[in-house]
């Protein structure tokens, strides 16, 4: 297995102009070996644009990313030999069949259709007799999908690789990808399928304008926020809407009581609770969505108490 | 019923003007200056009846004829040496204009898709076909109009009226036909590709027919769509029947395309693309090979193409290197020897010409495909291939190794059809070595051209069309120079105008080498730009 601690992606504060455009303005961050980073973003911040820069297809005009330690942009050809992509938008050529296209791809990498490819066609139902001009979206992604998988490589960027694919294919998707962490590979993950990212990935990070605003994990990132709960109470609570660390309280009939609570002030709500009797308690981490449509939301900005 | 198919006909009419409007303008311009400038200039040229006479000898060659087109009968005025020199030719322009323009309207669209959400709205089945077709006739209308209103203005002596009004707009409804029957095929088709090879086929078929025909039997060009241009017979007779052909068959390609149209659902065609292997051959295996596969019809489509056109023209060898048929009288005043120099030396300087046009032709096809290396890029084909373990180097060596073999062999296949061809019917047959000399001799300017359109990849890739039009400009430099009394300079501003008439006068080496190191230069340095920059993503 490669060593742990040394990071297969290495980003650092990766810039990306356009003319005047400037599409990257400040992207760090590490892939390990054995772990699945999720990339999420809205539309249009920058994540189809740093993967293209870590493919070297684009130039960076500030910054630095290496992969096994070399350049993107000099060293491609070498960083390639162990990379498989699946872009956003897949395109096939038009007068080549599926089969052709994937054996193709598999032979640029050096690798062999093998058993496993066999496999994957068979799993991901693709019939690969037909030419690309007839296929669906979510077919010309299986072709991506069926030779990245098939192909050995250490990192494995995926760039909203399910957007097409029914949840059949989604859930095959899903088990090839926790295979490949098994079996030690980085994988690259960008994504609008939250539901995806937060049951796959080990860490995440939230591209939002051309920046990096948070990275880390789930865990970590549900610190930063609060946990949603309903709450029924013998006494009543008439001092719980001043104290600190409390958001968006409703009271409901019979007593229920909806409430939002950041997480560091989660002991003293509690324990003030408690004093007032609790007869029923439900407590909701907060899911992803409710994290990214907090970093999302541009109109506010990255703020702590705002909604 | 009837108006709920076309339904929105008008407004996607509008709307496809809007989007095409650049493109519109600078083919309706340059159609336009080269019409009307060519006949500005025409007085000047021949204005005098001794010049007229002897441009009309040349004219009347059968090289000539089977270039230019069948002169009608004489006397002749200048008007009447421009219709002849120019009819068939701006007929061959329109061709192209109309079939880039009606197969983008219907077969483009329905690949990108948006055709399927145009017609998710309350638009007619047969809207977008009509639409496309209504913005091609105001196309062709408007550059018909604005060519006759030009000749009004040119005021060539022995124009008249009736003859400008004919000719403007019967070349202009010439360019409509054809976009009719394109619509046709592309009803045929499943995509945009298989329809530009199948037009043009029927295209290439036409103006061969039209040629042997011509030459032979004029009465039979009658039979060929592509003929009628030349039976207005402008300024001596005006006959406007031709136009009402034209007409006529328009609308019965109208007709058919919209029944087509309504048979069939968007996105298909008639001819369905057929399934295919399921695994790649081990012949594909890398950017070559997949180029290669990618383009191997068209290519063949070309070779075998410029080979029948090589073939056709050589088969009426032996009528061209007649000097007799032409000059009787010449009988009396050489022996056999000295009149079969002169019948080589006509075939050859026939020759010279007819190289530049299939160097040139034989270009388009190695242009295409180091264009693909931006068009393949922009449309994303090329993404997968970046992500592999395929170094640019790699991937531009390969697309131009092909550019480069693909349009020198074809080039060859049309000097190898000339040389059968003519071989065929000839008792003196010409020396193979002789078009080899020719062969060799327009390699050089081949390879600048394809550098040039290296340099554009690597460095403006946004401006990779403008090699097209400096194509364009050094044919019709080639083609007209002589009968338009062109400036030698103006000769001097393309590679080719280098050539010294090869093969009528020997190869010459050192222009050769030169050509071939400044080719070499333009490759090199278009690749330094191509490593550098982004690639194009769309």
């Amino acid at each position: 297995m490669i060593n742990e601690k040394v990071p297969i992606l290495h980003i650092d504060h990766l810039q990306k102009r356009f003319g005047k455009f400037q599409a990257l303005k400040n992207i760090s961050f590490d892939i390990y070996p054995g772990e699945v980073f999720g990339f999420i973003g809205p539309n249009g911040a920058g994540k189809s644009t740093t993967i293209r820069t870590i493919l070297g297809i684009l130039r960076a005009s500030g910054g630095q990313a290496t992969i096994f330690g070399k350049d993107v942009f000099k060293n491609a050809v070498e960083i390639h030999k162990k990379i498989a992509y699946v872009p956003g938008d897949v395109y096939l050529w038009p007068n080549l069949t599926g089969g052709e296209i994937i054996d193709l791809l598999l032979k640029l990498s050096h690798d062999q259709h093998s058993v496993k490819t066999y496999q994957l066609i068979k799993e991901f139902q693709l019939d690969t007799t037909k030419k690309a001009r007839t296929y669906s979206k979510g077919n010309r992604q299986k072709v991506a999908l069926i030779a990245a998988f098939s192909s050995d490589a250490d990192l494995y960027i995926f760039d909203e690789p399910t957007s097409g694919l029914d949840p059949l294919n989604e859930e095959i998707f899903q088990k090839e990808v926790l295979k490949l962490k098994a079996a030690g590979k980085a994988v690259l993950l960008s994504s609008h399928i939250l539901s995806e990212v937060e049951k796959m990935c080990d860490r995440i990070g939230i591209i939002r304008d051309g920046k990096i605003v948070e990275t880390g994990s789930l865990e970590q990132m549900r610190h930063l926020t609060r946990t949603l709960i309903k709450v029924q109470t013998r006494l009543p609570v008439p001092e719980l809407s001043t104290l600190p660390g409390v958001h968006n309280l409703t009271v409901e009939k019979g007593n229920f009581l909806n409430l939002s609570v950041d997480s560091e002030q989660m002991e003293t709500i509690m324990n003030y609770l408690v004093q007032k009797q609790i007869v029923s308690l439900q407590a909701t981490p907060p899911t992803l969505e409710d994290l990214f449509m907090r970093y999302y939301d541009s109109t506010n900005g990255v703020s702590h108490d705002g909604k | 019923m009837v108006n709920e198919q076309f339904k929105k006909t008008f407004f996607l009419t509008r709307f496809n003007i809007k989007r095409d409007w650049l493109k519109i303008i600078i083919w309706a311009v340059a159609l336009i200056a080269l019409f009307v400038g060519v006949a500005a200039k025409f007085t000047g040229l021949y204005g005098t009846q001794t010049a007229i006479d002897q441009i009309i000898k040349t004219l009347k060659t059968p090289a000539m004829i089977s270039l230019f087109g069948k002169m009608p009968s004489g006397p002749y005025t200048t008007a009447d040496v421009f219709a002849s020199e120019m009819t068939v030719f701006m007929t061959i322009v329109a061709v192209i204009m109309n079939f880039s323009f009606i197969i983008h309207a219907t077969r483009g669209e329905k690949e990108t898709g948006t055709l399927e959400i145009i017609q998710s709205h309350s638009v007619g089945r047969l809207s977008n076909l009509s639409s496309a077709l209504l913005e091609n006739f105001l196309i062709n209308l408007v550059i018909g109009l604005i060519y006759a209103i030009g000749l009004e203005f040119a005021g060539l002596t022995g124009t008249n009226t009736n003859g400008n009004f004919l000719l403007g707009l019967g070349l202009g409804l010439a360019g409509f036909m054809f976009s009719t029957i394109a619509a046709v095929i592309a009803q045929l088709t499943d995509n945009s590709r298989s329809a530009t090879i199948l037009s043009y086929i029927i295209f290439g078929i036409m103006y061969l027919a039209r040629m042997v025909t011509d030459i032979s039997h004029p009465q039979a060009t009658w039979y060929i769509p592509l003929g009628w241009v030349e039976k207005f017979s402008t300024y001596k007779d005006n006959n406007w029947l031709p136009v009402i052909l034209m007409f006529c068959l328009s609308f019965v390609m109208i007709f058919i395309a919209f029944t087509l149209n309504n048979h069939r659902d968007i996105g298909s065609g008639i001819i369905a693309t057929r399934s295919g292997k399921s695994n790649a051959s081990p012949f594909l295996r890398g950017p070559l090979s997949l180029f290669w596969r990618l383009n191997r019809v068209s290519l063949i489509v070309w070779l075998f193409g410029l080979m029948i056109l090589g073939a056709t023209y050589g088969s009426v060898f032996n009528t061209i290197g007649d000097i007799l048929k032409t000059n009787p009288l010449l009988k009396q005043l050489l022996n056999t020897q000295a009149i079969n120099a002169a019948n080589i030396l006509i075939i050859k300087e026939f020759l010279a010409i007819l190289m530049i046009v299939f160097a040139i032709l034989a270009l388009v096809p190695g242009l295409m495909l180091i264009n693909y290396l931006k068009t393949g890029e922009e449309k994303g084909y090329l993404e997968l291939i970046h992500s592999k373990q395929i170094g640019r180097l790699k991937l531009f060596n390969s697309i131009l190794a092909l550019a480069i073999v693909a349009a020198a062999t074809i080039f060859f296949a049309g000097i190898l059809g000339l040389y059968v061809g003519g071989k065929a019917v000839m008792k003196h047959p010409i020396a193979l070595s002789i078009f080899m000399r020719g062969y060799t001799g327009y390699l050089s300017p081949m390879l600048i051209m394809l550098g040039i359109s290296v340099c554009l990849v690597g460095w403006l890739p946004k401006l990779v069309v403008l090699n097209y039009g400096y194509i364009v400009v050094t044919f019709f430099i080639q083609y007209f120079g002589k009968l338009l009394k062109l400036p030698d300079w103006s000769k001097k501003i393309s590679p080719f105008g280098f050539i010294n008439q090869v093969p009528v006068k020997n190869f010459d080496v050192s222009t050769f080498w030169w050509q071939i190191a400044i080719g070499i230069i333009l490759i090199v340095i278009g690749y330094l730009g191509y490593r550098r920059r982004d690639l194009l993503i769309n």
